[in-house]
């Protein structure tokens, strides 16, 4: 699927992207991406989206884990209900341990999923052009929408080293 | 030179050039050991454990010596790739994916060695809980099945820590790999594009990741010390072990990451980007767990030698440094205490060899250190009458030897494959601080 209609332009230094990005939400530009072989805290904080809530994923997971665990031991223990080195049948200090570690153990695999839908989402070629050099050095913003004239203008005002139409 | 952005991956990415006479060497050498490990293993497997020098009271030996010594390796790439990722400490930036590749093939290499010495090994599988028509369950009040938990769940977690942080970097490898190179990086940058979308999904994700880790590593040597604190037996039975074997933990594992570090700075031509700054700072990490180990050690002792002659807690200890072991005692004090001592002194700090010599002296410490504490109290336990003198067979010591072969095989097949730097981190940390240099006379 091709990218959506935009201009794109490459920068070498992450300071000239952060202005490129700045400059053209001022210029009108509502929809502005970027992809970059780094996460440049100034980008980041020029295209000011909100922190990623994968937490809302995470930490389900996490209490999903700890359920888990409790289920795992208690539940286990109860169905066969044996004394063993004359402790209760369910003895929660020990149990903790096994607790501890399904609920480290799902919340991390859930993260590990939550990471990868997200990577998806945002990394198909709809929304952003294929181009090698911004996995390595380059990094690239990308101007959707809008007079894409003026987004040139923009673009090379604040230093871009190529600047292109795509989509 | 200033490292720049493609001076960086050029550098990288020359690590997984065509292999020399010497890779092929070392690592047909590394097969070699892991085959005859295994090869002496087979023989218990065919014979039974009466190859070993096992024989009660001493019931554990070099094999569980082993596992705790691995284990331990294992913990210095989470530490450093998580804990300090937490701590914010920049240092970590070009040394930390040695550690967590370190870490894999660590635990990869540990959790064979409770399995090797199981009776019957082909029922390990009765350690974990699975649906069965009896309805039996393992017990969890048992350390034993504690270990199962903690250790895959270590083994499962570093993995995923090691992959989710090669993905970006594998993306950057791809764009400009071919043949097999490019199918592998394909697979493992995930769909990764560095989009500002998949960024702000990662670095958050990246952040729960080390938030998960972090307790889990302190968790890991814990349980591994309670399968010794949790008995009655004198000499193990102490609530100092789970602080005691995290540190040491740590300190084994950082001075492997030094022992290995040093030479592949150097073989792999990464001196650009692992500096002796960065060497330094793990010194410093070393400094600080044997002190830590120190003072485990003068507690654990001092505190016995206060008993009464007939306690069998002062007996034990008198025993581990004067006994039959006595010399191998005085060695781990020397090798844990003494060695990294010098290291107080900037000047040893900068000379590599030194510091290459200071750490492999602390490996050979901490593998006495776990014999010391498995072996030395059993073969001195609370019955005069059953005390006994355990001696590792030559198979036992073939599987030691194996087990590092086994662990050297694959660190040198997944350092031709995995990116030995964080590219990523490393690009972050250029565009703004610029790379820690080679200097290190503010750090003396």
């Amino acid at each position: 699927m091709p990218a959506e209609p935009g201009v794109l332009g490459s920068f070498g230094e992450p300071s000239a992207a952060a202005s490129a990005v700045r400059a053209l939400k001022s210029a009108g530009f509502t929809d502005v991406r970027v992809a970059m072989p780094a996460p440049f805290p100034e980008v980041i904080a020029a295209i000011g989206k909100p922190r990623s809530r994968i937490d809302f994923v995470t930490f389900p997971g996490a209490l999903l884990g700890l359920l888990c665990g409790i289920g795992l031991t208690v539940g286990t223990s109860l169905a066969w209900p044996l004394i063993t080195g004359g402790k209760p049948v369910v003895s929660i200090p020990p149990f903790v341990i096994v607790i501890f570690e399904v609920t480290v153990l799902i919340g991390s695999l859930t993260n590990l999923v939550a990471v990868s839908v997200g990577s998806w989402h945002g990394g198909r070629p709809r929304v952003f052009p294929r181009h090698p050099t911004f996995n390595a050095e380059r990094i690239g913003v990308l101007a959707v929408g809008g007079d894409p004239s003026q987004a040139e203008r923009v673009l090379r005002d604040c230093g871009a080293e190529e600047v292109g139409r795509v989509g | 030179m200033t490292l720049s952005f493609e001076r960086l991956q050029a550098t990288v990415q020359a690590t997984h050039g065509r292999p020399g006479r010497g890779y092929w060497l070392l690592l047909a050498s590394a097969a070699a050991l892991a085959a005859f490990g295994g090869w002496a293993y087979s023989l218990i497997v065919r014979n039974g454990l009466y190859l070993t020098g096992l024989e009660r009271p001493g019931n554990w030996g070099n094999l569980i010596t082993d596992f705790v010594f691995w284990v331990g390796i294992a913990h210095s790439g989470t530490l450093i790739s998580a804990i300090l990722f937490l701590f914010r400490a920049k240092f970590r930036t070009a040394v930390y994916r040695v550690a967590e590749m370190m870490t894999v093939f660590a635990v990869m290499t540990a959790g064979l060695y409770p399995i090797f010495h199981l009776g019957r090994p082909w029922f390990a599988y009765w350690l974990f809980p699975y649906p069965n028509q009896r309805a039996i369950w393992p017990n969890f009040r048992s350390p034993l099945i504690w270990d199962v938990f903690a250790i895959s769940t270590y083994f499962i977690v570093s993995t995923v820590f090691l992959l989710v942080g090669v993905a970006p970097d594998a993306a950057a490898l791809r764009d400009r790999a071919a043949g097999w190179r490019k199918r592998l990086y394909t697979f493992l940058a995930f769909g990764w594009r560095g989009t500002d979308e998949q960024w702000r999904h990662y670095t958050r994700a990246y952040l729960f990741f080390a938030a998960f880790a972090t307790p889990l590593v302190v968790s890991v040597h814990s349980v591994v010390s309670w399968d010794f604190a949790v008995s009655i037996l004198p000499g193990w039975h102490s609530t100092l072990f789970p602080p005691y074997f995290v540190a040491g933990a740590i300190l084994s594992g950082v001075a492997m990451v030094i022992v290995i570090l040093v030479p592949l700075r150097r073989w792999l031509r990464l001196q650009e980007i692992i500096t002796p700054l960065h060497l330094d700072m793990l010194c410093r990490l070393v400094m600080l767990t044997s002190l830590i180990v120190t003072y485990s050690y003068a507690t654990e002792i001092l505190t016995a030698l206060g008993e009464p002659a007939s306690d069998p807690e002062r007996s034990t200890f008198v025993y581990r440094m004067t006994g039959n072991y006595a010399p191998l005692f005085w060695l781990m004090v020397a090798c844990n205490c003494l060695g990294p001592s010098l290291l107080f002194s900037g000047k040893v700090r900068r000379n590599l060899r030194a510091v290459f010599v200071i750490a492999l002296l602390v490996n050979v410490g901490m593998w006495l250190e776990r014999f010391n504490i498995v072996v030395t109290s059993l073969a001195h336990d609370r019955n005069p009458f059953s005390w006994r003198v355990y001696t590792p067979s030559w198979v036992e010591w073939a599987m030691t030897f194996g087990s590092f072969g086994w662990f050297f095989f694959w660190f040198l097949v997944g350092i031709k494959i995995l990116p030995p730097v964080s590219i990523a981190e490393m690009k972050e940390e250029l565009a703004h601080e610029g790379h820690a240099s080679g200097e290190v006379a503010h750090a003396g």
